[in-house]
């Protein structure tokens, strides 16, 4: 551990510390543009100088390119080393051109304050200033070059660490440029990172340009909802609406970035089709009104029917304390216990997922990052949860080997192994796998129990080509030292989350201890998947309504009619409810379909806590006080003049203060929820109720057990080896980076990312089908028309159709059948379509 | 901590001449005329410098010359501005609504000071009391005038490297931009 | 007392106290005019021609004002302090002989409220009353301006207090009595301004500190303690302190007419016009030092009290009772 003295202070640092992060430790902070601690450092801009008066380096050098050693003398304030920097700075505003009073970064600019710290206030050069096109960028990211000091931060976040190519640096001497080749949307889905990290104002939040200052913005740390990962963000609103989000670094979660669905995704919070006004039977009232109204409803409905007559829909973006709430209240009142998913699948991936999951074998985004061998088995992860893919390329960059195991044509900025295999085959696939590299490396340490799971997994896949890239695969992962398994829930059922788990600890027994890392299907799926202990499923639930066991239902922040197949059923059987209730805050086909309805608040008015997929417990603050925002109010004018309350200032409540005053109404009285949300289940969590006695750790309080109590490696195992029978198509329905996920899909730079939605296929099965790339693929179900793109690709699995969640394909896309007959598809494919000749139709 | 022993110099007598001499001048000055000039019987005309009433000026061309920065507002020490900038057809930023609080404004000038265009300005023109708080109120329609005020020649957009339809490279002092594809020296 | 008596006393009061009422008004503005004039300003000049309505105009106001009581102040005390500053002065012009008695239809009607047999001791007594207005007001205040102001009070009460008192004691040997009016008759040839100059001198220096008028008027040191011990008051109890400080200052004037000056005695003019003209310029005086001179620090108040005006007027007793037994010898 080196010891050095900067500035007359004494320090220890770790080794292979450099000189510009001791001294940041110190509170000493060394002007910089170039350095940035993820990136490293190149030595580009020179601004960091400081004087070496004694020790193995001397004179003037730049503190970013020095590590720090024993018996180093530093000197930031030497007269020699301010005079350098002082000149540095006003060689860089040589060319500056002079707008910060028109530019977004401005308030929070690197490079005013370092221009302020070099002590340069006067322009002294009076020659012309070099000045650069800009580009379009797309919808999210604005360009300005000018601006520009030739810093690399933009080209080496873009092309080295995010693996992405498109933007670069071009051009010699002083006329060197960054951006693309030619006008365009970035390609990347970090790319909104770059407004972080470039120094000066190159790279500008676009959807938010020219609406704030930096230092209007009421800002609080937030989480981002939009998968599961739980990346940590700063969120900004203005005048009531939130109008962006920055990344927050945490070392445990996302690092210093996070991807674009989560920066931009926000606006859901500001729509102006938001339901601001609680309903009762379709007409206007007071939120306080309605939830009298509905506690009336619920105690005649429980008086007539008995409690287990009304149910309790919440979600898996609810917040931990709503879903504790809802659960408390349905079990004081002795409703059914809550459900939280409306996919049955989902459910129980998620409670295979929180069952399992233990210290042992979790592994968080950074272990990934580490690790020397990636499998990941039914995961996209750009399209599943972005900010993985990120993770996995740090460790590519490390040099480890990357399997992807997956039906669909994965893409990812690094390079890997895709192992195509077919939905129904993923299980069997990754047993082989890992059964191969289990015998490769020995069975010495393996337990009689281990050694029968073993024996019983599957030895091969029907799939010649995939058997011989599994067995390739398996000597990597044998070969391996710090291996991990990423497993995804978003296509793959629930056998895989449990095989996974069982694969991952038979790998622990041996010398290639393997981690797990689990994808969820919501931000809080693992609180749902805690709560939800001892429920049934939603269809369960669907059945009991129609059948009239069930006559009230309580939906929380939840939309059955998003992605449920049987639409029709669904609508008739909420039809038969007495009282239907939802509180959202989405204009949902749910809310507009209830008898009571509350108007919820988002995360960025009433704040909440989240559990991540890792188990990670984080806490979101709330942003700003609620309300419509001003520009809604004013029509882009004026705020009107008048004395408070100004117009639009009214708050919906958020979920739990809802529920808390419906529990009351309910003589039903919870405590208050200061201390500790568990406190309110103590008999059900007492693990997590001593957990919580105290306020969270602002980067997260790991929630999982030490050891898990779930029944692990149990033979005989059943995995089933091909999918649907020949001539018949699995219906794949994937996410999306951008344009699938509920809350992201409302924004609209983000919509315009995502592209006309595209039906996907394997060559071999196009050619069975009679379609060709590219041709429009018509759908007619449910009397209504779905379109969308056909491409043909052989870089996915056969026998499966892709089809994204898109918000452009609307309802009907929901109803899907899971199977379709090749024959079928022809026969879904629109009459009026003109490439197809009347005859195949009728066949 | 020792008293100051009120060193005596000069002694009493000196001491009490002082006294007499401090009563003579006060004295003296009660038969002088007041300098005070009666406000509303007498109006001096007051420098351009002055501070009171803010207004918004505009450019020569007659564009509004504020781009809505938030520095006016970010200086304020009584938070009295308020505004939400806005993109304009063509580029240039400004302010969709600007607002001054005057029942809250103290006329400290720093606004001023802090425009970067010269766009506010404070004017002698400090007779505006009114009855109801909110007719204190002025909104961009009453701020705006429609002239430059204090050097009324400046104007932003010819300085700064910002494209607002001109084209890069067109303003004060600046080189066409370079060619990005070109890799001659 | 017969019925006629009670009748004339009547009117002695109410003549008093109108005149000292008025008077009172009409000496804050003539304050604010002359301070106006001092610093080249006209003064109050909208109400009336030249102003001269102005003390209405304030009286309107004041009373109109809320007359607010801070939380946490005791309430008693507060709403009784502000009576008590404004009660002493009144109560001192009791003791002052405002002329000869009066000869009418073969009545002698004395021209002064009450002729106490101890009207110096009396005045000495009330005097250091109205401190209790200071410190009572000061701490049921409830807030630390007020309480300073209200300490600071008290300490410039005690030091000056003594000094008062003891510039009085050659004044009592020269007159030999503790009456007034006694005193005023031993004035009838001379004033005893010409025999004590030091003890008017201290008088007039320690009456300054209780009237707690600049240069002494550390209890309300505007710029440290805002308004010291009346901080706290609004409206008509505000205006209570404010026309106790300015009956004082007349009532100083009497004090100072009677001790120095001779009181009603004087040439040509009727007494009570006679004593009326030496009272005036002691109120313009005291303005005039308003106008001139610095607030004093705290310890040079205390060092000048106790060091140089104590023992000045000891050696004054001391000298004035040797030439007395001398003389008399
Ligand atoms: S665009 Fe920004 S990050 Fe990139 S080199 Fe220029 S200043 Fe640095
Ligand atoms: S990876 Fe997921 S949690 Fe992270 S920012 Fe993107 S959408 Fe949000
Ligand atoms: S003059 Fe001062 S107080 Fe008034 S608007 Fe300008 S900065 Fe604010
Ligand atoms: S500082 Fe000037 S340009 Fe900026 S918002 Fe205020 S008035 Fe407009
Ligand atoms: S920060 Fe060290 S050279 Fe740029």
């Amino acid at each position: 551990m080196p010891y050095l003295i900067i500035d007359n202070r004494h320090i220890q640092v770790p080794r292979g510390t450099t000189v510009i992060d001791a001294a940041e430790r110190l509170g000493i902070m060394i002007p910089r543009f170039c350095y940035l601690k993820v990136l490293g450092a190149v030595g580009a801009c020179r601004m960091c100088a400081v004087m070496f008066e004694a020790g193995p380096v001397k004179g003037l050098q730049m503190s970013c390119m020095v590590q720090a050693a024993d018996g180093m003398r530093v000197s930031t304030t030497h007269p020699e080393a301010v005079a350098f920097r002082r000149q540095i700075i006003e060689w860089l505003m040589i060319n500056h051109p002079h707008d910060c009073p028109v530019c977004d970064e401005g308030g929070h600019c690197l490079l005013q304050d370092e221009t302020i710290s070099g002590g340069h206030s006067r322009r002294r050069y009076t020659g012309a200033k070099r000045t650069y096109p800009d580009q379009d960028l797309g919808p999210l990211v604005q360009h300005e070059m000018n601006r520009c000091i030739q810093c690399y931060r933009c080209v080496r976040f873009y092309q080295e660490y995010a693996g992405y190519r498109d933007l670069g640096v071009m051009g010699i001497a002083s006329r060197i440029y960054y951006g693309r080749f030619s006008d365009g949307a970035l390609e990347s889905p970090f790319s909104g990172n770059l407004i972080d990290i470039c120094p000066t104002g190159v790279y500008t939040d676009r959807p938010s340009r020219f609406l704030a200052r930096r230092w209007d913005l009421q800002r609080a740390d937030s989480i981002c909802l939009h998968c599961s990962l739980g990346c940590n963000t700063v969120a900004g609103a203005h005048y009531r609406a939130v109008i962006r989000q920055e990344s927050r670094e945490n070392v445990r979660v996302n690092g210093s970035f996070i991807c674009d669905r989560g920066r931009y995704g926000h606006a859901y919070a500001n729509l102006a089709e938001r339901p601001r006004q609680s309903r009762l039977d379709g007409e206007p009232a007071g939120w306080r009104e309605a939830a009298r109204e509905a506690a009336a409803r619920l105690k005649r409905i429980a008086a007539a029917a008995g409690h287990s007559a009304i149910a309790v829909l919440g979600s898996a973006r609810n917040s931990l304390e709503t879903q504790i709430m809802l659960r408390y209240l349905s079990h004081h009142a002795q409703w059914r216990p809550p459900r939280f998913f409306v996919n049955g699948s989902e459910a129980r991936s998620t409670a295979a997922v929180v069952a399992r999951l233990d210290s042992r074998l979790a592994a968080g985004l950074p272990d990934l990052e580490e690790a020397d061998f990636l499998l990941a088995v039914g995961v996209d992860p750009v399209n599943d949860a972005p900010m993985l893919a990120l993770a996995m390329r740090q460790a590519a960059r490390k040099g480890a080997k990357i399997v992807v195991l997956d039906p669909r044509p994965v893409e990812l900025p690094f390079a890997f192994d895709l192992l195509s295999a077919g939905l129904g085959d993923l299980p069997a696939a990754l047993a082989v796998l890992v059964k191969t590299a289990v015998s490769q490396a020995g069975t010495d340490g393996c337990e009689a129990q281990e050694k029968a799971f073993l024996a019983a997994l599957p030895g091969r896949v029907p799939d010649e080509k995939l058997q011989g890239q599994l067995g390739q695969a398996g000597g990597w992962l044998a070969a391996s030292r710090r291996p991990a398994i990423i497993c995804g829930s978003a296509i793959a059922g629930p056998e895989l989350a449990g095989l996974a788990a069982d694969l991952a600890l038979l790998l622990q027994t041996g010398k290639t201890p393997s981690r797990l890392f689990y994808l969820l299907p919501g931000p809080n799926a693992f609180g749902a998947g805690l709560l939800q202990r001892g429920s049934r499923y939603f269809p369960s639930l669907l059945q009991d309504i129609e059948k009239g066991g069930v006559r009230a239902l309580l939906v929380v922040e939840n939309d059955p009619f998003f992605r449920y197949p049987d639409q029709d059923r669904l609508h008739s059987a909420l039809g038969k409810l007495e009282l239907l209730m939802v509180l959202d805050y989405l204009p949902s086909r749910a809310a507009r379909a209830a008898h009571i309805f509350l108007p919820g608040a988002t995360v960025f008015e009433a704040g909440g806590s989240f559990i991540n997929n890792c188990g990670l417990l984080q806490y979101a603050a709330p942003v700003h006080e609620g309300g419509i925002p001003l520009a809604q109010v004013s029509g882009g004018s004026h705020p009107p003049r008048a004395h408070a309350p100004a117009p639009g200032s009214e708050k919906c409540p958020s979920a739990y203060e809802a529920l808390l005053f419906l529990a009351n109404e309910l003589a039903i009285r919870p405590p208050t929820m200061d201390a500790s949300p568990w406190s309110l289940l103590p008999e059900d969590f007492p693990g997590q109720a001593e957990l919580l006695a105290h306020p969270y750790p602002t980067d997260g309080l790991q929630l999982l057990p030490r050891l898990s109590e779930a029944e692990s490696l149990q033979t005989p195992v059943n995995l089933p080896t091909s999918g649907p029978a020949a001539g018949a198509l699995t219906v794949l329905r994937v996410e999306q980076t951008f344009g699938s996920e509920e809350l992201s899909c409302y924004a609209e730079p983000l919509r315009q990312l995502a592209g006309p939605p595209l039906a996907l296929l394997h060559g071999a099965d196009a050619d069975r089908a009679g379609v060709r790339d590219g041709e429009q693929l018509c759908f007619e179900i449910g009397g209504e028309k779905v379109e969308l793109a056909l491409q043909v690709t052989n870089r996915m699995a056969p026998g499966q159709l892709i089809i994204p969640h898109h918000y452009a394909l609307g309802r009907a896309a929901c109803r899907l059948p899971a199977v379709v007959a090749q024959a079928e598809l022809r026969g879904l494919t629109g009459q009026d379509s003109p490439d197809l000749p009347q005859a195949i139709t009728e066949s | 901590m020792k008293v100051d022993k009120d060193k005596d110099e000069g002694g009493i007598i000196n001491g009490l001449l002082g006294l007499a001499a401090s009563y003579r001048v006060t004295l003296t000055q009660l038969f002088r005329k007041p300098l005070t000039e009666s406000y509303p019987e007498y109006k001096r005309p007051l420098p351009a410098r002055s501070r009171a009433r803010i207004i918004l000026t505009r450019d020569k061309a007659g564009g509004e010359r504020c781009v809505a920065c938030y520095l006016c507002s970010g200086v304020c020490p009584v938070s009295c501005i308020s505004m939400q900038s806005a993109e304009r057809e063509g580029g240039r930023r400004y302010a969709a609504w600007f607002r001054i609080n005057f029942a809250r404004c103290i006329y400290c000038g720093l606004c001023e000071e802090a425009c970067p265009t010269l766009a506010i300005q404070l004017t002698p023109d400090f007779e505006h009391s009114c009855r109801h708080p909110l007719d204190f109120v002025a909104e961009k329609e009453d701020l705006l005038v429609d002239h430059g005020g204090k050097d009324g020649d400046y104007d932003f957009y010819h300085y700064a490297g910002v494209d607002c339809g001109e084209g890069k490279g067109t303003h004060e002092a600046e080189l066409p931009p370079v060619d990005i594809k070109s890799n001659l020296p | 007392m017969d019925s006629t008596g009670l009748i004339i006393l009547l009117a002695k009061l109410l003549i008093v106290l109108a005149a000292l009422l008025t008077g009172a008004a009409y000496l804050v503005l003539v304050e604010r005019k002359l301070l106006g004039r001092f610093q080249l300003r006209p003064g109050p000049n909208r109400v009336g021609p030249a102003g001269i309505w102005q003390p209405l105009a304030d009286g309107i106001k004041l009373l109109l004002k809320e007359d607010t009581v801070p939380a946490g102040a005791d309430r008693i005390l507060f709403l009784l302090a502000p009576a008590v500053v404004a009660m002493v002065p009144l109560l001192l012009f009791a003791v002052i002989p405002l002329g000869p008695d009066l000869h009418l239809a073969n009545r002698t009607i004395p021209l002064v409220i009450s002729d106490l047999n101890v009207g110096l001791l009396y005045i000495l007594a009330l005097s250091s009353l109205s401190v209790y207005g200071v410190v009572l007001g000061g701490w049921a205040s409830n807030s630390t301006f007020s309480l300073l102001g209200g300490l600071r009070g008290a300490a410039q009460m005690i030091s000056y207090e003594l000094a008062m008192g003891l510039s009085l004691v050659p004044i009592v040997m020269l007159a030999g009595s503790f009456s007034l009016v006694d005193i005023v008759a031993a004035q009838e040839g001379f004033p005893f301004l010409l025999v004590q100059p030091v003890s008017f001198v201290i008088f007039l220096i320690s009456a300054l500190a209780e009237a707690k008028r600049l240069p002494f008027d550390l209890p309300e040191a505007e710029n440290e303690l805002m308004a010291g011990y009346h901080t706290e008051y609004s409206g008509m109890r505000f205006a209570l302190y404010f026309v106790g400080e300015y009956i004082n200052m007349i009532v100083l004037g009497g004090l100072l007419a009677v001790f120095f000056l001779g009181g009603w005695h004087g040439p040509l003019l009727p007494g009570p016009l006679m004593l009326g003209l030496k009272i005036i310029p002691v109120p313009l005086l005291l303005i005039w030092t308003r106008a001139t001179l610095p607030r004093l620090r705290y310890d040079q108040l205390m060092q000048f009290g106790w060091k140089v005006l104590v023992p000045v007027a000891l050696v004054n007793i001391v000298v004035t009772g040797g030439l007395i037994l001398w003389l008399e010898s």
